[in-house]
């Protein structure tokens, strides 16, 4: 494999403007192999236009993108063969079947042809949609079209693997699915960077995480940074007005929580703190029956950082 | 939902690099292009009733030229023994075929690429291996197999009215090569269009704007340019045989009565009809040799000048059919005032005009510029990774 050269995805100070709107300013993405880096944002951040130019289909106006080592300016087809995209727009051929779609997919990629029906069924166990493979792609319904089109960017085995809002329209029973496919893949070794608003759900997959504003990098940080940092805390006892007198005996500030049934919220540094409060919570003899962080980590970044929508 | 076990997607297929035969896969990808296109159109029931329409049509036509014809000959009216039918039934068929491909031909191709950009699969394709060349080749030939699919259900027609005027077989296959070769053309035209304009309906109205450019538009600029082609031509004097009206004076007899004409001096050309006479003078004419090109883009004009017609045997030509009249009206405008303007440089023209030196290679030649130059400005737009954009443009 590669060795002197950065093994995964990487961009490097990339922008791309259109006209006068500054989709994308001086962005920076690593995604290494072998991990999944969530690119996280509110609509309009720039991260479409970015994962574009990532599938070599955008060209940057500055900056570089290097798949594996290779520039997809200089050489797309080198990168395309590398690179699985997976769109935000479903982009379906309505009038072909599922099996259909992913042979052709497999000449698109000039697969050996007599490698792609074995290919496809894999593929279509692997997404669970085999039962409706024979099915007009205009029947299935938005969540079984979402598997298909991952089914479609993993045809010729990339080993980057760009996905775009993939978990939008998913039942859980396919989220849990997905998570365990996308695990499976950086397992593999396979760079894999997905982009969600899903917060919760991309503390499970991923291991680190690109925040992205208004066209700029805001931060990138790993999972475990994220969780080991300050973030809020929702504590539920028994009766409320024990809790509320342990916790200022103790020194705790806290505020009523948001959620339905009476708890209270409180900022905790990291997760030794938080079992520390626990354990005096519990010896103060207050009666808790839940414990447990308010938000996800990511969340937690996300909703600390100066959010600002477009 | 099945739990798939890590390691499930881990398969020993991976893209090959290119095998050897670099032609050999590129057309294989454009192949595979055809393919995905054709099926989907096969699958559409609009493209089966608009066959369906076509055929009925057509069928009409070609039965009421029939009939009008048969009911003609059947009463007292002029017997034409010479043409018979066939020339006539095989004319209006073969113009309304040629008519009814352009009017249908942009509507399947001029949303081939923008359609699928709307739909968000272009972009898949063009993420894969594919170059822009193959898709654009690959729904230009999808979308110009789906006109030959029209031209097919037409052909029982065009045979008939062949068979009914006794043309040979040589005709029906020049029509059909001819007309394939037009729809072709459209085709082309509507491709590149459609890579080149964001939005499908646009990219559909455009391209009936360029076929009606060239069936009606070429007729107007050629009028309108012959109008303002001045030029002169050296030519003498005219003088008809057997007929009094050109006679100068010096040859009027004494009673004031004509004599019967004896020509004058100083011919310097003569067929059975008239004689030229005279010294070279510059005479004021319209050098349509100057715009014909126009006329011959017309694609009516192409197809008519192909068709070969039997050269006349009397002296007095004049065009049978309609395509013949469209043909020599069209290598009249050609030739220019040097080879019919009446005694130009002294010389006799001919009535006729031979098949040697046809219009149609011209006009289907600029066809073909125009077509490659709206396909090339297409492939351009679908280049990736892609630089400018047009406003307004989403990739995906």
């Amino acid at each position: 494999m590669e060795s002197e050269i950065f093994n995964g995805l990487a961009a490097v100070g990339v922008s791309r403007s259109f006209g006068d709107v500054h989709a994308v300013i001086s962005m920076d993405l690593q995604a290494p192999a072998g991990e999944v880096t969530a690119l996280i944002g509110p609509n309009g951040a720039g991260k479409t236009t970015l994962l574009l130019m990532l599938a070599s289909l955008l060209a940057p106006d500055a900056g570089s993108v290097s798949i594996m080592g290779i520039d997809p300016s200089k050489d797309p087809v080198a990168a395309r063969a590398k690179i699985g995209w997976m769109p935000d727009t479903l982009g379906v051929w309505e009038a072909l079947s599922a099996r259909e779609i992913l042979t052709f997919m497999g000449k698109f990629y000039q697969l050996p042809k007599a490698t792609i029906p074995a290919r496809v069924n894999e593929l279509l166990a692997l997404v669970n949609l085999s039962e409706l493979a024979d099915q007009k792609a205009r029947v299935l319904s938005r969540g079984q079209q979402q598997r298909l089109s991952l089914a479609r960017a993993l045809i010729h085995d990339p080993r980057v693997l760009l996905l775009d809002e993939p978990a939008s329209g998913l039942d859980p029973g396919s989220r849990v699915a997905l998570r365990q496919i996308l695990r499976g893949l950086a397992a593999q070794g396979k760079a894999v960077v997905v982009s969600s608003h899903v917060l919760a759900e991309l503390d499970e997959i991923a291991d680190r995480a690109v925040f992205v504003n208004a066209g700029r990098t805001v931060l990138a940080q790993t999972v475990e940074q994220a969780a080991t940092q300050g973030r809020r805390y929702s504590v539920s006892a028994m009766d409320v007005h024990s809790l509320g007198d342990a916790l200022t005996a103790l020194g705790v500030p806290f505020s009523a929580g948001t959620g339905r049934r009476d708890s209270v919220s409180v900022e905790v540094a990291g997760e030794a703190q938080a079992s520390a409060l626990l354990r005096d919570l519990v010896g103060a003899g207050v009666a808790v029956s839940a414990f447990a962080p308010a938000s996800g980590a990511l969340e937690e970044t996300y909703m600390s950082m100066d959010v600002e929508q477009r | 939902m099945t739990i798939i076990s890590e390691g499930s997607t881990a398969s020993p297929v991976t893209p090959q690099p290119v095998p050897p035969g670099r032609f050999g896969s590129y057309w294989a990808g454009v192949a595979a292009v055809v393919g995905m296109e054709m099926r989907q159109r096969m699958r559409s029931r609009g493209w089966y009733i608009m066959l369906a329409i076509w055929f009925v049509v057509i069928g009409l036509v070609t039965w009421l030229t029939w009939w009008s014809w048969s009911g003609q000959n059947s009463g007292f009216g002029r017997v034409s023994a010479q043409s018979g039918p066939g020339s006539l039934i095989f004319e209006i068929v073969m113009a309304f075929v040629l008519l009814f491909g352009l009017l249908v031909a942009p509507a399947f191709s001029a949303n081939a690429v923008n359609g699928d950009r709307a739909a968000g699969t272009l972009a898949i394709m063009q993420v894969t291996l594919l170059r822009p060349g193959q898709i654009l080749w690959g729904k230009f030939l999808a979308s110009w197999i789906a006109g030959l699919a029209f031209l097919v259900v037409s052909t029982p027609f065009l045979l008939f009215g062949i068979l009914q005027g006794g043309l040979g077989a040589g005709h029906i296959l020049i029509a059909l090569l001819m007309l394939a070769a037009e729809l072709g053309v459209v085709c082309a035209l509507g491709v590149g269009i459609s890579a080149l304009a964001n939005r499908p309906l646009f990219s559909i109205v455009v391209t009936y704007l360029v076929v009606a450019a060239l069936s009606v538009g070429t007729v107007i600029g050629f009028g309108l340019g012959a109008m303002v082609s001045h030029g002169t031509v050296m030519a003498n004097q005219t003088f008809y045989k057997g007929t009094y009206s050109a006679i100068p004076p010096e040859y009027v007899g004494p009673g004031g009565q004509p004599e019967m004409p004896t020509p004058p001096p100083g011919i310097t050309d003569q067929n059975l009809e008239y004689a030229c006479y005279g010294p070279l003078t510059e005479y004021q004419t319209i050098r349509t040799d100057r715009v014909a090109w126009i006329l011959a883009m017309n694609p009516f004009v192409v197809v008519a000048d192909s068709i070969p017609y039997t050269p006349p045997t009397g002296r007095d030509y004049s065009p049978t059919g309609a395509f013949e009249t469209i043909s020599q009206g069209a290598r009249i405008a050609q030739a220019g005032p040097a080879a019919t303007y009446p005694c130009a440089n002294g010389k006799v023209t001919p009535a006729y005009l031979s098949q040697k030196m046809p219009l149609w290679p011209l006009g289907m030649g600029l066809q073909l510029v125009l077509a490659g130059g709206v396909l090339a400005l297409g492939w351009r737009a679908l280049r990736t990774p892609a630089g400018k954009l047009p406003k307004g443009t989403r990739i995906a």
